[in-house]
């Protein structure tokens, strides 16, 4: 009785939570959160719903372009492009002059003051600085000549609230350093080829330190950047509210495109001062019904399209189905950089050591079936880590275990010495508890019952999974990874050995050749030599067989067409800086909305 | 004398045609059930038979669930569950139950006061946290379930039987058992429990059902069996594809089934009370 009453009370909830008001709309952008907010500090920028919400009021030196495919950044608070010495290592970044944080009242006077290299030294420090435990810190671990000591010296400073400000942020960071007010000059340990983007995470934000001092542990609730809006209203578990930051100039559409771009209508507002819509709200739907009927409704702008909806506004050929279009709703699709996985954990005895009877596994997983179960079909047939559009993709080349054929896994299996599964013991593959990862489990149960390999599917809360992957209590596991940045080096590196569990690594594979290669190609650049290496790497994997691949996923969303220079974006997942919405098309498609 | 005090009851119950139907109802599902716990019925819950999501015909009596399974067998598989964890937890349930209301009616003062201590305690604990939070102790699956309901619903069989048994060792029965040297544990079972037992077979029953439920509710916040179809873990399949799909056979069965037991127990808990009730005459 008591967890139907508690059912109740969050039903209620998610009502007074889902119905944002049809009244004034006025140049707003209403969108979609699928969780709960966390945070605000950019220190704290760990999941895609924090990212988007840190985008709209934090910026950091460089930005990714929006159009331009294969991804790329250019500057955002830098003047132009960083000047990158010729081993690879030192980076000159010179900065705008004239930006300012918002005002706020952690400033003298409540005005927002000029924006300075130290901030960007201050930033960075301050979120490798232990005591903000930070999720970030991988971003820079080993790889800005000084900064790992400084982290360290930083374990031995008084807890917070205590020295927001500590000496040791005012002491010199070799590999870290503001040269002057608009230059900041970074030097490497190694010449990391994709530093550029992690310039660009919103990890590496700049921060003004008063508003660190002023909000202490508030700060979270307290956003001060210098992007294009300001937060106004952020009820916890309903709705964030955000409006136009009026001191904000130094953003402008891009002027490059292609001539695709250009058909679709993307390169109207070239060059134009952004952004263009006044105020973002953004409601907090966990629950995918409510969401969906909201923007069915049109009370929403934007919103993914639920599994089991799929069918009521897509059409089998792909396009949208026609009493959607009628209502103005446009279909997006686009490659997620991802992959989703099944994972072997190397360390059991039977698991690790056999690998045939991985390889068999593999190929009796049928994963064109489960992206039709699961993902309606909505993703590409992953190879191997790495997605489409990335440097290393290669749609050509063929995984010989990622097909699915039965008969072969069985004869392989029999090979290893397991005849129908005989002689093996029951394994278990562990999932995250939820309605769709069990029903992803049992299909992968049944897979394997057909080459007689047995299978029990336990579900987890989420800490305690994470928990069984640090101990590597595990046999095998479903996991999915989305690129941190758009570089190989980022799904390669989930192999590499030192990376084992506690690391990233959850299979906790080891392979010496795989290992090497994996750090020449960390450090080199783009070209016909990384290319190959990261082939061979690629062979290795099929042949040892340390996942078995799912999918890509292959994005889809739906939009208002009223919602004007949309295009999907790998990484950034809603930069609403760029969007402008025609509010004569959203008046006559619906009725009753004013302003 | 037992023979005597059985016979009215089960005439009573027999004349009962209501009783009699749900006592068939009761059986009906006993027989599903094991024949699923021994293998002879649905053996193929985990297989797929059709295409996903064929809705009920001639070729799925009651469609076909996600991955194509037959949601007949699942629904089947399920009174197995069900009925495991129904006559398991009872088991568990009562006998702590007896005992600890045994011991706190008979020796009453310090006895009782620890138990009847330690029961409120245990009750004031919301149900289902204290059940979840076992079945994460105990890991997860159909014997730590069966476990969890199990030591933590035993209360409302002591509460009766402490009571009854406080009531009987006022009678004079005892008191002439106790004249003729009997001890305290020949007294307590021999003679007592003997007339408190008609109340442990109607919490027995109760106990049942409710356990039944909490199988449901712990299966479809996913704490429940583990890589079985159970009647909550059908409801949780269920309430996806209900709205989007319109598929709502699943969802039918699972809580068809569930319904009919429930209310087929519920029926016969009924006639069992009011047969067993002394006070209700002839």
């Amino acid at each position: 009785m008591a967890a139907t009453q508690f059912a109740y009370a969050l039903f209620a909830c998610a009502l007074i939570a889902c119905t944002p008001s049809r009244k004034n709309l006025g140049n707003t952008y209403r969108g979609v959160l699928a969780s709960n907010l966390k945070s605000f500090d950019p220190a704290m920028a760990q999941d895609q719903y924090s990212n988007m919400c840190q985008f709209q009021i934090y910026e950091t030196l460089l930005e990714y372009k929006y159009l331009a495919r294969p991804y790329d950044v250019q500057p955002c608070l830098a003047s132009a492009a960083p000047e990158i010495s010729d081993s690879g290592k030192v980076y000159l970044i010179h900065m705008k002059k004239g930006v300012e944080f918002a005002d706020d009242a952690c400033f003298p006077g409540g005005r927002g003051r000029q924006v300075k290299a130290s901030d960007f030294v201050y930033s960075i420090k301050r979120m490798c600085d232990v005591r903000t435990k930070t999720t970030g810190w991988w971003i820079f671990d080993g790889k800005v000549v000084g900064l790992d000591a400084f982290r360290k010296a930083s374990e031995s400073l008084p807890p917070f609230p205590e020295q927001w400000h500590p000496a040791l942020y005012d002491e010199d960071v070799e590999g870290l350093r503001a040269l002057d007010d608009s230059t900041v000059r970074i030097q490497l340990t190694k010449p990391y080829p994709y530093f550029k983007y992690i310039l660009a995470m919103p990890y590496a934000a700049v921060v003004p330190h008063e508003a660190v001092e002023h909000y202490g542990e508030d700060f979270l609730s307290h956003p001060v950047g210098t992007g294009p809006y300001l937060l106004k209203e952020w009820r916890r578990g309903l709705r964030l509210v955000f409006d136009r930051n009026p001191k904000y100039h130094h953003g402008f559409y891009p002027r490059e495109g292609t001539a695709e771009d250009s058909a679709q209508g993307l390169l109207v507002d070239s060059g134009r001062t952004l952004p263009f819509i006044d105020r973002i709200e953004l409601d907090i739907f966990e629950e995918y019904q409510p969401m969906w009927l909201n923007f069915l409704r049109g009370n929403l702008d934007r919103s993914p399209i639920p599994k089991d909806n799929y069918g009521e506004a897509v059409m089998p050929d792909k396009s949208v189905r026609g009493d959607m279009a009628a209502k103005g709703i446009a279909l997006f699709r686009q490659n997620e950089l991802d992959v989703r996985y099944i994972c072997f954990n190397f360390e059991d005895p039977v698991l690790g050591k056999q690998k045939a009877l991985r390889q068999a596994m593999s190929l009796a997983y049928d994963a064109k079936q489960g992206m039709e179960l699961f993902y309606n079909g909505r993703g590409v047939h992953a190879n191997s880590p790495i997605p489409p559009g990335l440097f290393g993709y290669d749609s050509t080349w063929k995984n010989p275990y990622s097909h699915y054929d039965v008969d072969a896994a069985k004869s392989l299996l029999a090979k290893a010495g397991f005849p129908g599964g005989q002689g093996l013991p029951e394994f278990e593959y562990l999932t995250v508890a939820g309605s769709d990862t069990r029903q992803m489990g049992e299909f992968f149960a049944q897979c394997m019952a057909r080459i007689g390999v047995r299978i029990k599917v336990a579900a987890c809360t989420w800490p305690e999974f994470l928990e069984r992957l640090k101990r590597k209590k595990v046999q095998i596991i479903a996991v999915a990874w989305g690129a941190d940045y758009p570089d190989p080096e980022n799904f390669l590196q989930l192999l590499y050995g030192p990376n084992e569990s506690p690391g990233e690594n959850n299979a906790n594979y080891k392979n010496a050749e795989y290992d090497s290669l994996y750090r020449d190609m960390a450090v080199m650049q783009d070209g016909a030599e990384r290319s190959a290496k990261i082939r061979r790497m690629q062979e290795i994997l099929a042949e040892d067989c340390p996942w078995i691949y799912t999918l890509h996923r292959l994005n889809e969303l739906l939009i208002y067409k009223w919602v004007l220079n949309h295009r999907s974006h790998g990484v950034l997942d809603a930069p609403i800086k760029y969007y402008r919405i025609d509010g004569a098309l959203r008046r006559s498609l619906l009725p009753g909305a004013g302003g | 004398m037992t023979a005597w005090k059985a016979s009215r009851p089960l005439r009573k119950l027999l004349r009962d045609k209501l009783a009699f139907a749900a006592l068939a109802v009761i059986l009906l599902y006993a027989a599903t059930g094991l024949l699923a716990l021994f293998h002879l019925a649905a053996t193929h819950y985990r297989d797929s038979v059709g295409p996903a999501y064929s809705p009920p015909g001639a070729d799925y009596l009651l469609g076909t669930d996600v991955l194509g399974r037959s949601v007949l067998e699942r629904v089947v598989h399920g009174a197995r569950i069900a009925l495991v964890v129904g006559f398991v937890s009872t088991g568990i349930a009562i006998p702590i139950g007896i005992l600890f209301g045994l011991l706190a009616g008979f020796y009453k003062k310090r006895v009782d006061d620890v138990i009847v201590w330690f029961y409120t305690t245990v009750d004031s604990i919301p149900y289902i946290l204290l059940v979840l939070a076992l079945a994460l102790i105990l890991g997860k699956g159909l014997i730590s379930v069966c476990i969890a309901i199990g030591i933590t619903s035993w209360v409302g069989a002591c509460r009766v039987v402490r009571g009854e048994v406080i009531k009987q060792t006022e009678l004079d029965y005892v008191q002439a058992a106790r004249a003729m040297g009997a001890g305290d544990i020949r007294i307590m079972m021999r003679h007592i429990l003997p007339n408190v037992l008609h109340m442990v077979l109607i919490q027995a029953s109760l106990l049942f059902v409710e356990a039944v439920k909490i199988e449901v509710i712990l299966s479809y916040l996913g704490v429940g069996v583990q890589g079985e179809p159970s009647w909550g873990v059908m409801i949780d399949d269920a309430r996806i594809e209900l709205i989007g799909r319109g598929a709502w056979w699943q969802f039918a069965s699972a809580t068809g089934a569930m319904f009919l037991l429930l209310l087929a127990f519920n029926v016969f808990n009924d006639a069992l009370r009011d047969a067993l009730d002394p006070k209700s005459a002839e």
